[in-house]
């Protein structure tokens, strides 16, 4: 999810306030293809990443393409508007009504040392796993991924040499909210769908871009692991509302240690 | 000046079609409902709305009210004081509402009441709990306002009460939504239990909106409480449930654990026997009214009826009841009917207000026993 | 000036002001109602602009200011038993307070760590509002805030408990805060903010220190946010949480950036429009927000620049036509 975040706005320098909404949208298009569709567990993965990566190249195409550049502002009232429009065009479709992802695997757990884990969590973990591995070696290892850092680094240089930034932007926004997809098809089967649930996600995400450096993709996915651990351990020990402001803590401490992200390219906004 | 000249005439016309019109026969009864229909709580917004909706068709069905059909107007308040103070503002500057329903939140009643007082037009509360609702009505000054449903003080004594007869009321942890709901329903607890020497032995809130409660199901398993209060509702229910079940925290449940959510399969395996809960309501009270709500709300909106769509079907009925005694659509009169309400409810007890204008509705206790879900009794609140 | 353009001037103001008097003067609460809204609405935005758009910092903090100031002047009226018309003063120096110790110790590291410990005070407030419990009441919010009284030369103490009455009241307040904040962005201090958003190097050549400047912004604008806060909860009469809700900041941010950062009026007309609009769009009580959400985005493909934007390139039009 925060991958997703981050890759957008390294590519596109465009804070996504929707992207919880797409995340939303991921679940509800899970919830459409299993309880309806009766669409296996892996089939509905699949499909539901490639949806909304669907999604997000209308997206680019219909709006974002024309605020790329330096109009930061703008991206924030689209992005908000589109939230709006996702988030409360799915409550008078869907109804609020909480929707729960049945699979094949909704009750089977896995024990390990004496712990029982359910399996759709190991299925989560490692497709997040997954995802980050496909994501860092595209980014690092083929043309596609090197045209995307170098349009972040420097767009007119990018530019002359012969990168078209259009196309690249629009397959960093479709990666981008097909990611959000992909954790919206993940984690539907584990958590109630409904078409609120995006919003609790965004805060969240946006402290693990900031603290894994803006637009680095692996400084969010340490980040997202750490700040996880961090909220299991103060949830162990402290009253649980404390948790929710963990994550602010932890982002205000890291700036004052490290302002530039863990692996510090330094924030641009 | 010209322009008002101008406008004479069809103002004259409208005064003439006005008065022609046979005597507002075709004229409906306007009610006004400001609740949450976007925001974090839209659900609960929801479940009123379809509560309300369907009293209000079967009305209409059976004739309407005085000869009138009814209508209502559901306006969006984001559980926010400032959107409903406007919401309602707006409804009742066009004067043609005789009465107000719900608000659903607290904060959001609190925030409306000192309106519809000054606009003399009734207020009948559904789904708000705090208790500042009913300490300011009636007696307490405002005589506009009635509370239809029980406050949490009064649903958490009656679940504590047979949780003591039961002998099971040490060591007691509680969970709760960090709402008005979850904070007064841990207030209620923390009372019903000092009043017989015990105390809670943990407390923890969660945000609305949480999706994952590992953390907090790990540290409560190290814990070791004998049984453990959930005040939870809607979709975070349902993942703390589902959660609750995957990793096996085998603590028994009480508090408000609303059965009628529970997903079969968790019922069925019997991880959740021994699971107590009070309820103002829930969907398999085995009374004939009850039944053929449930059938009808099934039909109507596809979706079962929960507590709030269940209070807000009882209390749009108390309106509707009181309309029709009253003789007329006039909000005083209806304000004078509906203190002397006298309604059975479909739980079959009788919905009567007191001097705060609250009603003493009955609360359900159940319990889960083999994975089938036990009603034990109603306790009078 | 031509004489058509002195003529348009008048006939504005004096639409101005009948716009501003309208809601005094119609009957029923409900205009005066959304009169107090668009007031108190129109000073926060103005609070942002000043942050935002003159100085050049994203801040989310505003609605934090917002509700600070209502549970400072909340609390000193109930418990301490305060005049609204010191508490609500106190509620706005709170605000500020706060907002130069975070801002102080944020700036020093970079205007990013400025917005980013912004957006997690605006969320810190909203915890310890809901957990603080012996303060703040938590959840269950300070209810039945009393209606203020005001001593009217020849009539003595009146209650403010109308809405119409409470209008004239915030517009008066709204009048003095916008007029104040006009002042100041078009002072030498103004000149100062946008040479520093602009080239902070430059200004800072040029003898000007940015940290202060930045600080005296946020200062006035969380002074003037908290006061409104302060205001605002006494016509709703009940301060919760919810006065923390993050579609405050949604709605300023939308306000400013449709309105133009750095245009004074621009944002004042957008801060009027926006905050009226969800309540134009009652009349579908299921698609709302949706349209909203789409007059939003529609707005942002028309208005490229804000309206302030628009305001602008037709001005540097009109100049390069008068001197063609």
């Amino acid at each position: 999810m925060a991958m997703g975040l981050s890759l957008i706005f390294g590519v596109l320098e465009i804070v996504n306030f929707a992207h919880g909404e797409f995340y939303m949208l991921g679940a509800m298009i899970a919830y459409f293809l299993v309880a309806r569709l009766h669409v296996g567990y892996w089939p509905m993965i699949a499909g539901v990443t490639l949806a909304v990566a669907a999604l997000g190249v209308v997206l680019y195409e219909a709006l974002l393409a024309s605020v790329r550049g330096r109009s930061f502002e703008r991206s924030i009232l689209l992005t908000l508007g589109v939230s709006m429009v996702l988030q409360n065009g799915a409550i008078a479709l869907w109804t609020t009504t909480p929707r729960m992802v049945e699979t094949e695997y909704a009750y089977t757990n896995v024990t390990a040392g004496g712990i029982r884990i359910p399996l759709l969590r190991v299925f989560a973990l490692a497709l997040a796993a997954a995802a980050f591995a496909a994501l860092f070696t595209v980014l690092h290892r083929t043309r596609i991924g090197k045209a995307m850092r170098g349009l972040a680094q420097n767009p007119d240089a990018a530019l002359m040499v012969g990168i078209d930034p259009r196309a690249v932007s629009r397959l960093a926004g479709a990666i981008g909210i097909g990611l959000a997809g992909l954790a919206g098809a993940a984690l539907a089967p584990i958590y109630s769908v409904h078409p609120t649930m995006g919003f609790a996600f965004v805060f969240k995400a946006f402290a693990v871009i900031i603290v894994g450096g803006l637009g680095d993709v692996r400084g969010a996915a340490i980040a997202a692991v750490a700040l996880g651990v961090v909220e299991s351990f103060v949830a162990g020990f402290f009253p649980l509302i404390l948790v929710d402001a963990v994550a602010f803590v932890a982002m205000i401490l890291f700036l004052l240690f490290r302002p530039a992200g863990l692996f510090g390219r330094g924030v641009r906004v | 000046m010209g322009r008002i000249d101008r406008r004479l005439p069809i103002a004259l016309l409208l005064v003439w079609l006005g008065a022609v019109t046979p005597a507002g026969a075709q004229e409906p009864i306007h009610i006004g409902s400001s609740i949450p229909i976007t925001g974090g709580v839209a659900f609960f917004g929801q479940h009123s709305r379809w509560g309300t909706e369907l009293a209000i068709a079967e009305a209409n069905a059976a004739g309407g009210v005085l000869g009138r059909k009814i209508e209502v107007n559901f306006q969006d308040n984001r559980c926010n004081p400032a959107e409903a103070v406007k919401s309602v503002t707006q409804m009742l500057g066009e004067k043609k509402y005789v009465a107000m329903l719900d608000g659903l939140c607290s904060g959001v009643v609190l925030a409306i009441m000192p309106l519809i007082e000054r606009a003399q037009i009734p207020l009948v509360v559904a789904n708000a709990s705090a208790t500042a609702v009913a300490e300011k009505s009636g007696a307490g000054g405002n005589k506009w306002t009635f509370k239809v449903n029980p406050t949490d003080a009064s649903l958490a004594e009656a679940m504590v009460a047979w949780l003591a007869k039961e002998g099971k009321i040490a060591n007691i942890a509680f969970l709760g939504e960090d709402t008005d709901f979850g904070r007064s329903g841990m207030l209620g607890f923390q009372s019903a239990l000092g009043r017989r020497g015990q105390k809670l032995a943990s407390t923890d809130f969660y945000q609305q909106g949480t999706a994952d409660f590992t953390a907090v199901f790990t540290k409560l398993r190290a814990q070791k409480p004998a049984s453990l209060a959930l005040y939870a509702i809607a979709a975070d229910f349902q993942n703390l449930i589902r959660q609750y079940h995957s990793f096996g925290v085998g603590i028994p449940l009480t508090g408000r654990v609303l059965s009628d959510q529970i997903p079969k399969e968790i019922l069925a395996s019997g991880a959740l026997d021994g699971t107590s809960s009070v309820q103002p309501y829930t969907p398999e009270v085995e009374t004939a009214g009850n039944k053929a709500f449930v059938a009808a709300f099934q039909k109507m909106h596809g979706n079962p009826p929960n507590l709030l769509s269940y209070m807000s079907y009882e209390t749009t009925r108390v309106l509707l009841d009181a309309i029709k005694r009253a003789g007329k659509a006039d909000p005083a009169a209806i304000r004078d009917a509906l203190e002397k309400t006298k309604l059975s409810s479909l739980l079959g007890d009788e919905i009567e207000f007191d001097k705060n204008n609250l009603a003493h509705k009955n609360a359900v206790i159940l319990t889960i026993k083999n994975g089938q879900i036990v009603v034990l009794g109603l306790s009078r609140t | 000036m031509t004489a058509a353009g002195r003529a348009a001037r008048a006939l504005g103001v004096s639409a101005a002001v009948l716009a501003l008097l309208g809601p005094l003067l119609l009957p029923g609460e409900y205009p005066a109602t959304l009169g107090i809204s668009i007031a108190t609405f129109a000073v926060l935005a103005t609070g942002l602009n000043l942050v935002y758009g003159y100085t050049g910092l994203l801040s989310f903090a505003q609605v934090a200011f917002f509700g600070i100031g209502a549970y400072t002047s909340a609390l000193l009226v109930v418990q301490r038993g305060w005049s609204l018309w010191v508490a609500f003063v106190a509620g706005g120096i709170v605000a500020a307070l706060l907002g130069l110790v975070v801002a102080h110790a944020s700036l020093r590291l970079s205007r990013h760590a400025f917005s980013i410990v912004s957006l997690s005070l605006a969320l810190l407030c909203l915890i310890v509002a809901r957990d603080w419990v012996s303060l703040t009441r938590g959840p269950m919010g300070l209810p039945g805030l009393p209606a203020p009284r005001l001593l009217v030369p020849g009539l003595g103490a009146v209650a403010v408990d109308r809405p119409g009455v409470f209008y004239g009241v915030v517009l008066a307040f709204a009048v003095v805060a916008l007029a104040a904040t006009h002042r100041l962005v078009h002072s030498r201090v103004g000149r100062a903010l946008v040479a520093i958003k602009l080239n902070e190097a430059l200004a800072q050549s040029h003898g000007v220190d940015p940290l202060r400047y930045r600080l005296l912004a946020i200062g006035v604008s969380a002074l003037l946010t908290g006061m409104a806060g302060g205001l605002f909860v006494f016509h709703l009469t009940i301060v919760d949480p919810s006065i923390f809700d993050f579609y405050y900041t949604e709605t300023m941010l939308i306000m400013v950036i449709t309105g133009g950062p750095g245009s004074f009026w621009g944002v004042v007309g957008a801060a009027v429009v926006i905050s009226a609009l969800p309540d134009l769009l009652r009349f579908s009580t299921d698609l709302r927000m949706v349209l909203y959400g789409i007059v939003l985005i529609a707005a942002v493909l028309a208005f490229p620049g804000g309206v302030g934007g628009w305001i602008a390139r037709r001005r540097l039009l009109r100049w390069r036509r008068a001197l063609s």
